[in-house]
């Protein structure tokens, strides 16, 4: 819970003139991008190579079963494209997207979707063993998914540039900013209504399976189902009325993996003595999360922005140890 | 959120899964090979798109409106049918399809995708209007699941050895095509 109204006063707080500059001025991308660091370059090249499977692997399968009915299937501007880009013309090692992914012979299922076969169609042993490793590794780790792997991270980054960039111009947004609780009651609500009805509906709106399923569709037959929509909502819901909204408070993969990782000891942590309340890394955060007042929970996706992101080192995060810094 | 919340929420999740489970079938469309019973194959799939991804005739979709069925596969034979070889009962990860041996006597004994019902009337042998026999000649069962009778050599099905690929569908000629393969019938309740 954040505690914004408890905030102990820091030995070295900088005059309220600074965080209010750093609140007018700083871009949120903007900021990470110039202090970047080796911890933020391996998320972005995380994220690079889920978004490589999400739009790649489509090509490289379109390319493969198109060498295996050649004259078949007629083809389109893609089976070009992907003949053009030089995929080879045998199956690739790997079928699917970050949900529900077979990595090398290795079965990987999303907790959320292998939570709503069990509730619909019956507990097997057999889902929780593909649903396992993403599991231990939340456990351990906390909210991680959204912030390394979910294709739709760069969706957020453009929507909030896009934000950004509204602001620059004028525009006033609102930023609503709903109950984190509230994605609980979406998880709720989507696992008694699978069960209910008898039908999967998270893939309806999770983004990761949503965006999996529309860019796979996008590749194969040149075409966008409504879920484009469904994402292009959580895009406009998060430019022009809550910033990241939907990942904080809406996503039912997030409650989850908050939930599965609530106890996870990787945290972010402040050394209250290095900290000048400057409110930058209040600022970097998408989900809400208040590092300056040591107000973070279970809803922080470990993407270290704000650590990245702090100009005196007063944030880490880790077993509390300090993260190794490469630059000023 | 507080405790008492979650215990809540965990509790609606519960009461939820212990629910009697009944089987609806959607609208009735063909599924690819190896799926599970109309109902079940809807609570199952988790529409990951892997069977579509490994079809090697790209005949596996997925509907382009959003509806409760939108994120299960289906197969539109007159456009693009099934070959039988059985790649995506391979790797679906939620046993919405179940694996099926790429042999012969395998597809024929575990395979039914739908049952096929020929109109006669459109059909270029039977109403006397041509010497078509394309079905038989499509036909991976052919002599088994269709046989040619007759003086003018006409198609007859037999659904009991029917595996309905629709290649049959897929080849008819004509606008008004004969043969349609006809999905399963939908819902058993299961407890």
């Amino acid at each position: 819970m954040s505690a914004t109204s408890a905030r102990p006063p820091s030995p070295r707080a900088a005059p309220s003139a600074a965080g209010g500059l750093a609140r007018a001025r700083l871009h949120p991308v903007d900021v990470v991008l110039r202090r970047a660091r080796r911890y933020q370059a391996l998320r972005r090249a995380s994220l690079a190579l889920s978004v490589a499977v999400v739009i790649g692997l489509p090509l490289w399968h379109l390319s493969a079963v198109g060498a295996a009915s050649a004259g078949l299937s007629g083809g389109g501007p893609w089976a070009a494209i992907a003949r053009a880009l030089g995929f080879p013309r045998s199956a690739p090692p790997v079928v699917g997207a970050p949900p529900a992914i077979d990595l090398f012979g290795l079965e990987l299922l999303d907790p959320l979707l292998a939570l709503g076969v069990a509730l619909a169609h019956g507990f097997r042993l057999s889902l929780l063993l593909v649903a396992l490793p993403a599991l231990v590794v939340v456990a351990l780790l906390g909210r991680f998914f959204c912030g390394w792997v979910c294709p739709y991270v760069p969706l957020l980054a453009a929507s909030n540039a896009l934000r950004w960039l509204l602001g620059r111009m004028g525009m006033r947004l609102p930023d609503l900013r709903l109950p984190r609780r509230t994605s609980l009651w979406v998880l709720v609500g989507i696992l008694v209504a699978t069960a209910v009805l008898g039908t999967q509906l998270a893939p309806l709106v999770y983004p990761p399976a949503v965006i999996g399923r529309e860019a796979f569709r996008a590749v194969f037959f040149g075409s966008l189902g409504l879920g484009a929509l469904v994402v292009g909502a959580a895009f406009a819901f998060d430019t022009f009325v809550s910033r990241a909204g939907f990942c904080r408070s809406l996503c039912p993969g997030g409650a989850l993996f908050s939930l599965v990782g609530a106890a996870s000891p990787v945290r972010v942590r402040r050394v209250a003595e290095r900290c000048t309340d400057c409110t930058v890394c209040d600022v970097v955060c998408n989900l809400g999360q208040r590092p300056m007042t040591d107000g973070l929970d279970a809803g922080c996706e470990r993407c270290g922005k704000c650590v990245s992101a702090c100009p005196t080192g007063a944030l880490t995060m880790g077993l509390g140890t300090i993260l190794p810094r490469s630059g000023p | 959120m507080n405790r008492r919340g979650l215990l809540g929420a965990a509790g609606a999740v519960a009461a939820a899964a212990l629910l009697p489970r009944r089987a609806r079938a959607s609208s009735p469309a063909l599924r690819p090979p190896g799926a599970l019973p109309p109902g079940e194959f809807e609570q199952a799939c988790i529409g990951c798109f892997r069977c579509a991804e490994v079809c090697p005739p790209k005949a596996i979709r997925f509907p382009a409106l959003l509806s409760l069925a939108a994120v299960q596969p289906f197969i539109d034979a007159r456009d693009r049918a099934c070959i039988l070889c059985m790649r995506c009962t391979e790797v679906c990860p939620t046993g919405a399809l179940l694996p099926v041996p790429a042999s012969s006597e395998a597809v024929a004994r575990q395979v039914r995708m739908g049952t096929p019902v020929l109109e006669r009337r459109d059909c270029l042998p039977w109403n006397g209007r041509g010497v078509c026999r394309l079905c038989f000649y499509v036909c991976p069962y052919a002599g088994t699941a269709v046989e040619l009778v007759g003086p003018r050599q006409a198609p007859l099905f037999h659904a009991e050895t029917c595996v309905g690929c629709g290649l049959c569908e897929e080849a008819c000629p004509g606008e008004a095509r004969a043969i349609r393969i006809r999905p399963p019938e939908g819902a058993r309740s299961r407890g």
